[in-house]
């Protein structure tokens, strides 16, 4: 018998954002090389491999992601889970992005 | 040299819309990045008598740092006196630990004696913001010069040398014999000056991590700690990060304890998201007590090169060093978590060397090149290499590690030590069974033993 109880903990991404400090930077540090790879991409690494939910992608939309900056960990996550190194990932400018208070 | 920018003592905080001091030509050395590596390469060259500019992107060192959780101090501890240092608490159990997905936990703890005794085994946790900026604070009062809020977004070149950096401040050039690349895992500038490559996906972890706040007597009842002892668990199996290859941890702070997990790039690309493995990491119930109740204070990711060796890049250039994180100078053996430690190594050895370059007037990669050799012998490089083998071989052994092993474990224990009516002899008998069959026989198990020989070794 096992007594393990599959649970999933009352915590959205939403929630987890909430508790990161961020400074706007006031235009997003990251874009997509060239559109054209995103249309025809369908596996779509860069939404599962984000921590941030920044990349997503609208099953009735082109297939280019829209990209959710202000939500960035500036983990870079995403330069590699990229297969198509599609992925244009700078630093947010002048102090800008996220602030860890912990680390 | 002048700089009259200078400050002593405190961090500088340039306000964006006064006129930016001009730092151009007016430093030996520009340090990139206000990590670890980048401040012991900082303190060190000024300690040898440099005018040192450290160049930080966040608001304060620290700021864009994250890491699991314990700082390795026997180098730290020679640059600085850290009595002051905010550190959490020292490191008197470690703890590794065996998940199944099916609730099972089979774990081994150790807490030797010695641990509780100062120095501690230079093994403490910390929390980056409070830290980094501390250690930073060390080499602004050894007379470097840091500048945050500042980005660099470049290098300059004269010929093929590396003759300064770009920033994105106004007139944001400037001009050094000497740059020093500490900017950490996601190194835009020196892959984008070709010094570096940019790893390799399958060479690259992600970590998320969470801080959960809880009482200071919670932590002490939970863990069985006292005082400032703390503890180190890590984690393995398919409990800990689902179909992937890598570990979970937990790690004790004063007042908050330390959450995550560490696996490849390639198993998040191929569908395992870093929410759900944290998820069913925290929820597993083996973890889930230790934190129950705990509010949420911060979440957290960064990347993590695991290339080894054989991923490290040149370390210097014509003009330029690459150290800590930069440079892949982590080491992940299972067993050893380390790389603070290896970056603050990397940091001082590359300081001494440019100091030495320096005082014959030279910054070119031949005289830097005592950098990469002093590495090279030191326990950063010696490691890296000891333990190259060992990712390859965990990836290639995944099915029987994290969850074929996990499951045998917990079928052998309850055999073992069922109570009913049978002989012990019987049972005994049944629980080698369980581990036998899940090594692949007796022929298996004895390969699997050879083959991951040199992690004790």
């Amino acid at each position: 018998m096992s007594t393990a109880q599959p649970h999933v903990p009352d915590v959205s991404i939403e929630d987890r954002l909430y508790t990161v400090k961020y400074r706007d930077a006031g235009e997003s540090h990251l874009g997509v090389e060239n559109p054209d790879v995103c249309a025809d991409c369908t596996t779509n690494e860069c939404t599962s491999v984000c921590p941030a939910a920044v990349w997503t992608v609208d099953p009735d939309g082109d297939g280019v992601p829209s990209i959710a900056y202000e939500n960035c960990l500036e983990c870079g996550t995403c330069r590699y889970g990229c297969p198509y190194d599609n992925v244009e990932w700078t630093y947010p400018k002048t102090g800008g992005g996220v602030v860890f208070k912990q680390g | 040299m002048s700089h009259e920018a200078t400050t002593a003592g405190g961090l500088q905080r340039p306000d964006l819309q006064t006129e930016t001091p001009n730092y151009d030509d007016a430093f030996d050395a520009v340090v990139v990045g206000a990590g670890l590596a980048g401040t012991a390469a900082a303190l060190t060259m000024a300690r040898d008598g440099l005018d040192v500019l450290m160049l930080e992107r966040g608001p304060a060192p620290g700021t864009k740092n994250v890491f699991g959780g314990v700082l390795y101090t026997p180098t730290i501890r020679e640059l600085v006196d850290i009595d002051d240092a905010p550190l959490e608490r020292y490191i008197a159990e470690k703890r590794f630990s065996i998940l199944s997905s099916d609730g099972d936990e089979t774990a081994i703890s150790m807490r030797p004696g010695a641990w509780r005794d100062d120095p501690h085994n230079d093994s403490y946790t910390v929390l980056r913001r409070r830290f980094d900026e501390w250690f930073a604070k060390q080499a602004v009062d050894a007379g470097v010069t840091l500048v945050t809020e500042t980005t660099v977004t470049g290098l300059l070149r004269d010929g093929g040398a590396v003759v300064g950096v770009t920033t994105d401040r106004p007139d944001g050039e400037i001009h050094a014999p000497v740059v020093v690349l500490a900017e950490g895992a996601n190194s835009l500038v020196s892959e984008g000056a070709d010094l570096k490559e940019r790893p390799e996906r399958d060479a690259v972890a992600v970590s998320v991590k969470e801080v959960f706040k809880l009482d200071r007597d919670t932590i002490d009842d939970r863990f069985r700690l006292d005082g400032d002892a703390g503890a180190a668990y890590q984690y393995f199996g398919e409990g800990a990060v689902g179909e992937a290859v890598g570990g979970g941890f937990v790690y004790t702070n004063k007042r908050s304890v330390s959450v995550g997990v560490v696996y490849r790039v390639e198993d998040a690309a191929a569908g395992q998201t870093p929410e759900a493995t944290l998820d069913a990491f925290e929820s597993h119930p083996a973890v889930a007590p230790l934190i129950r109740g705990g509010r949420r204070i911060e979440y957290s990711a960064h990347v993590v090169p695991e290339g080894g060796a054989r991923a490290m890049p040149d370390l210097v250039h014509d003009g330029a060093v690459v150290v800590g994180d930069a440079a892949g100078l982590v080491l992940n053996s299972g067993v050893h978590l380390e790389g603070t430690n290896m970056a603050v190594e990397s940091g001082y050895h590359a300081g001494k060397a440019i100091a030495a370059a320096l005082a014959d007037d030279r910054s070119d990669a031949e005289a830097l090149a005592a950098y990469t050799r002093d590495l090279d012998q030191s326990f950063v490089v010696e490691n890296l290499r000891h333990y190259d083998w060992f990712q390859r071989t965990i990836a290639a052994d995944r099915q029987f590690l994290f969850e074929d092993l996990p499951r045998a474990l917990a079928s052998a224990e309850t055999e073992y030590f069922k109570m009913d009516r049978t002989s012990k002899d019987e049972h005994t008998g049944a629980a080698r069974d369980h581990l036998v069959a899940a090594a692949g026989g007796w022929f298996g198990a004895a390969k699997r033993a050879w083959r991951f020989r040199r992690m004790l070794s």
